[in-house]
């Protein structure tokens, strides 16, 4: 099912904006630099592009509008008759037919002069044909111009027109003007068409929903319809005659018997027989209105005559249509001041289209593939007895018994007007609380106390929170009192002693804000052992120095650590230390052993092998073989990076210039981020 | 869904907003501030799009304002003056007689055959050989240089058939024939799409003539037919000559104007 929304067609712009979006969307999406030098086909691709993509711009806007502009030999022929009523259907093609044209004329331009831009020899040649193929085509937009701002106008008012589905179950409201129309259709539905005292208010189809049986109903308002001949009759009446024309609809005559909207009740007459070739095949009821004023029992002969006139066309055409002649719902009389008959016209209205649909569709063909795929099942009596419904006798007796007490029920809305009405009475709200004590009822709830909300603390089960409270405090008493007793058992210190511990704590305090500046700076240094120290922070010195500070001898200590440490040229010892340094280690070595072991120890013999020669041996044949080895090991163990030296994968390939910071046009402005 | 006029019947029913009008009137306020930081603000082709289209607004409003000022001083009147309008001292003075006329036309198929006429355009810019031909090599091995093609718009007639290819010398490409002009009459100021009958003569040289080369300044002969014009003797003139007044390989179209 087609929905007949005209919102969504697209803005159609005037003719100079149409020229300015697409000569500035060629403008930015084609390449702009181009110099004398270049290829000659390089220069002549240049510029057939930019032809051919405002072509293609054109071709593209041109073709959306024709598009979605409606057909109206394609749509339900009530929106085709509406449409044409409103716009004209002849000039409405010719603007379209005019953009057609336009567009092949575009089209034509660009292929002509992309065929001459074949023949340019040089920039300047090839500049002057792109200049004129754009020109030519934004006059030919310039020309259709006026076409272009009666589209848009078009458009706009057909945006407001009201989605009418033409198949579904429609009311339709006809009538002289200000007989009530209006009123009806806003009190069935939600629609809010405005209701005023002068004629024509209404002056375009309304629509408004409403339900029955499950079934939703589209209710017409039309404008009111004088009596004319068909020729006289202006753009308002006629959208009611197509509607009235076209909508397989039921059709609510409305006829105003107090004579208050200006017209009597003979050319409301008039004009109901004039169009009741209209109502042909359609439900008709006739409904008289405004019956507050002058009920129908009191009009005057004449007029009474007219009406009857009336209902026996209504009636003769339900005849017609098949069903029997019952004159029940023909003539209906309500008054939408009052409320008085509204719902039964809607009823009436909405049964016989019903009713009228149903018999349509049961004649159809279609109604054949459905029909023999369901059927209702009634299972067969098998005997003559009767078998009701078994219902306990004490269930019944209280459903009377609760029926009753509904009856004698007290509503809240009786006590209300007992006590003086809506706004006087205020219904207590706390009657039907259920409390520990009825006499908690009225009482008044704090809301704030010492500047805290109360419901922040009301707990339901705050007694038992509470007592587990207290146990915990209890126990955490018990483990205070427990640890206060310990207590520092010692004698009071010495000054030396506490200065010794000044000096410490000093000292401590230092390390610890050391460690927290190292720590903090961790993740920019890499963690390398302390024998790798670049700044050479770990010396001897250092040593000493922190000894004599507090007081002891550095000497022997030096000794040892330098003693230990391995150094590449050697180092001339003192030799007198080391033999007594040697001679508490080896105590049980004799002299001979001791001055060959000296001998060895001693760095300052020269070296008589070359530096990277390898002597064979340790299970090796000879030297290359040992090589060999050597190089295996070298290459199977990694040596570890231990003083964080810089290696292979730590190159970086930084990147200059980043594409993104310089590409795109920007002929003038800065790119510091994008 | 709304339909109809909504906003105007919310408008009737709620009247509007409580700060409506001074906000309407503030936003108008505002707008020619912002007008002004745009103007100062847009860049590159937008910048001088607006500048143009706000130069000529400024133009036009300057010339309302000066024409609405009350001005003290006294101007001279000059009513238009038709064309063709001459002083009371010069009427009823038959300005051509029959004979007149017909000398003229004498003159003019002297003029014809003289090859001399009066054109708007007396002087062209010379066009150079290498301007005018593209020299296209043939043969096995490219070496022969013989062939030309034609670079500029040129005019073949209706029954015009090409010459073998291996002797045509020169080349005047499909796509640069031309068989319809412009046509300005220069009295009537209106332009006509005609067709061209032939190339009467290319300032250039006869042998471009000969070739139905149109550059500007050539003079050409149209079919007037769709103009109505009579000459005075009641025959029917059809075909007229016009100059041409664009470079046709640089528009895409021949613009010419009608010798009168």
């Amino acid at each position: 099912m087609v929905q007949y929304n005209f919102k969504k067609i697209t803005v159609v712009p005037s003719g100079k904006e149409f020229v300015d979006i697409i000569l500035s969307r060629t403008q930015r999406q084609t390449p702009t630099v181009v110099h004398k030098g270049y290829a000659i086909s390089r220069l002549r691709q240049f510029y057939m592009r930019k032809v051919r993509f405002t072509q293609q711009n054109f071709h593209e806007k041109l073709s959306t509008i024709i598009e979605e502009f409606p057909r109206l030999d394609d749509i339900h022929p009530f929106y085709g008759d509406l449409l044409h009523v409103l716009y004209n259907k002849d000039h409405y093609k010719l603007a379209l037919g005019q953009i057609n044209t336009a567009r092949n004329i575009i089209g034509k331009i660009a292929k002509d002069y992309v065929r001459l831009l074949k023949y340019g020899d040089s920039l300047y040649r090839c500049k002057c044909l792109k200049v004129a193929a754009l020109g030519r085509m934004c006059t030919v937009i310039k020309r259709i111009g006026p076409s272009l701002a009666y589209l848009e106008q078009i458009r706009q008012h057909m945006a407001r027109l009201p989605s009418i589905d033409p198949n579904t179950r429609t009311i339709l409201i006809c009538g002289y003007p200000n007989v009530g129309k209006s009123s009806f259709i806003n009190k069935i539905t939600r629609a809010d068409v405005d209701v005023q005292p002068y004629a024509f208010t209404t002056k375009s189809l309304f629509v408004g929903h409403t339900d029955y049986k499950y079934l939703r109903y589209q209710v017409i308002d039309t404008p009111g319809i004088l009596d004319r001949p068909f020729e006289d009759r202006n753009i308002i009446e006629m959208c009611s005659i197509t509607a009235l024309a076209h909508l397989r609809s039921a059709v609510l005559f409305f006829l105003d018997i107090s004579g208050s909207c200006g017209y009597s009740i003979a050319q409301q007459a008039a004009l109901f027989h004039s169009i009741k070739s209209l109502f042909m095949n359609k439900p008709l009821i006739i409904v008289c209105n405004k019956i507050d004023l002058q009920p129908l029992d009191g009009l005057p002969e004449e007029d009474v005559k007219l009406v009857m006139e009336m209902k026996a066309e209504a009636i003769k055409a339900v005849v017609a249509q098949g069903g029997e002649p019952n004159d029940e719902g023909v003539l209906l009389t309500m008054s939408t001041l009052t409320d008085d008959g509204v719902i039964s016209v809607k009823n009436a209205a909405c049964e016989r289209l019903l009713n009228q649909r149903v018999e349509m569709k049961m004649k159809s063909k279609k109604i054949n593939d459905c029909l023999n795929r369901f059927h209702v099942a009634i299972p067969k009596p098998r005997d003559n007895k009767e078998r009701p419904t078994c219902i306990p006798q004490a269930i019944l007796e209280a459903r009377a018994k609760e029926s009753k007490e509904m009856e004698n029920r007290k509503l809240e809305r009786d006590l209300e007007n007992e006590n003086g009405g809506a706004g006087v009475y205020s219904a207590s709200l706390r009657k039907h609380y259920i409390l520990a004590s009825d006499e908690w009822k009225e009482d008044i709830m704090p809301e704030i106390l010492d500047g805290h909300n109360v419901y922040d603390f009301v707990d339901p089960d705050i007694l038992q929170r509470l007592e587990e409270l207290e146990r915990e405090e209890g126990l955490r008493l018990e483990a205070e009192s427990y640890e206060a007793e310990f207590e520092i058992d010692g004698k009071e210190l010495t000054p030396e002693e506490r200065e010794a511990l000044a000096e410490i704590r000093k000292k401590k305090s230092l390390l610890i804000q050391e460690h927290r500046i190292k720590k903090s700076t961790a993740e920019s240094r890499p963690t390398i052992p302390r024998k790798f120290d670049k700044d050479r922070k770990f010396t001897t010195e250092r040593m000493g120095r922190q000894l004599s500070s507090l007081g002891l001898d550095p000497s022997s200590a030096i000794y040892r650590a330098r003693s230990r440490s391995i150094s590449r040229n050697g180092r001339k010892r003192d030799r007198s230390f080391a033999r007594d340094g040697d001679d508490a280690e080896a105590m049980d070595i004799d002299d001979e052993h001791k001055s060959k072991k000296l001998r060895l120890r001693s760095t300052s013999r020269s070296r008589s092998r070359p530096p990277g020669e390898v002597i064979p041996g340790e299970g090796l044949k000879d030297s290359a073989q040992k090589l060999k080895a050597i190089k295996i090991k070298k290459k199977s163990e990694k040596v570890r990076n231990k003083a964080a030296r810089r290696g292979e994968a730590d190159r970086v390939i930084p990147n200059l210039k980043p594409k993104h910071l310089f590409s795109g046009k920007r002929s003038i402005g800065k790119t510091q981020r994008r | 869904m709304p339909q109809g006029d909504y906003i105007e019947l919310h408008r009737k029913r709620h009247g509007y907003r409580l700060d409506h009008f001074e906000r309407k009137r503030k936003k108008e306020a505002r707008e020619v501030h912002e007008r002004a930081a745009y103007a100062q603000k847009a860049l590159g082709i937008k910048g001088k799009i607006f500048a143009k289209k706000r130069y000529a607004e400024k133009a036009l409003m300057k010339k309302t304002l000066a024409m609405h000022d009350e001005s003290t001083t006294r101007r001279k009147v000059d009513d238009n003056v038709q064309d063709g309008a001459i002083p009371a001292y010069l009427l009823d003075r038959d300005t051509t007689t029959r004979a007149k006329v017909l000398s003229n036309t004498i003159k003019q198929k002297r003029k014809e055959k003289a090859g001399k006429w009066e054109v708007p355009l007396p002087k062209v810019r010379p066009v150079a050989e290498d301007e005018m031909f593209k020299v296209l090599r043939s043969g096995k091995r490219k070496t022969k240089q013989w062939k030309r093609m034609v670079t500029k718009a040129t005019f073949v007639g209706p029954g015009f058939t090409r010459k073998p290819p291996k002797y045509e010398r020169f080349i005047r490409p499909s796509g640069l024939r031309f068989t319809k002009a412009h046509v300005t009459h220069p009295e009537l100021k209106c332009t006509f799409n005609l067709e061209i009958i032939g190339v009467k003569k290319n300032p250039n040289g006869p042998m471009y003539t000969s070739l139905g080369v149109m550059t500007k300044g050539t003079v050409i002969e149209v079919n007037v037919s769709e103009l109505g014009l009579v000459t005075p003797a009641g025959k029917v003139v059809w075909g007229k000559y016009a100059q041409v007044t664009n470079n046709p390989e640089n528009d895409g179209c021949i613009n010419a104007v009608l010798l009168v």
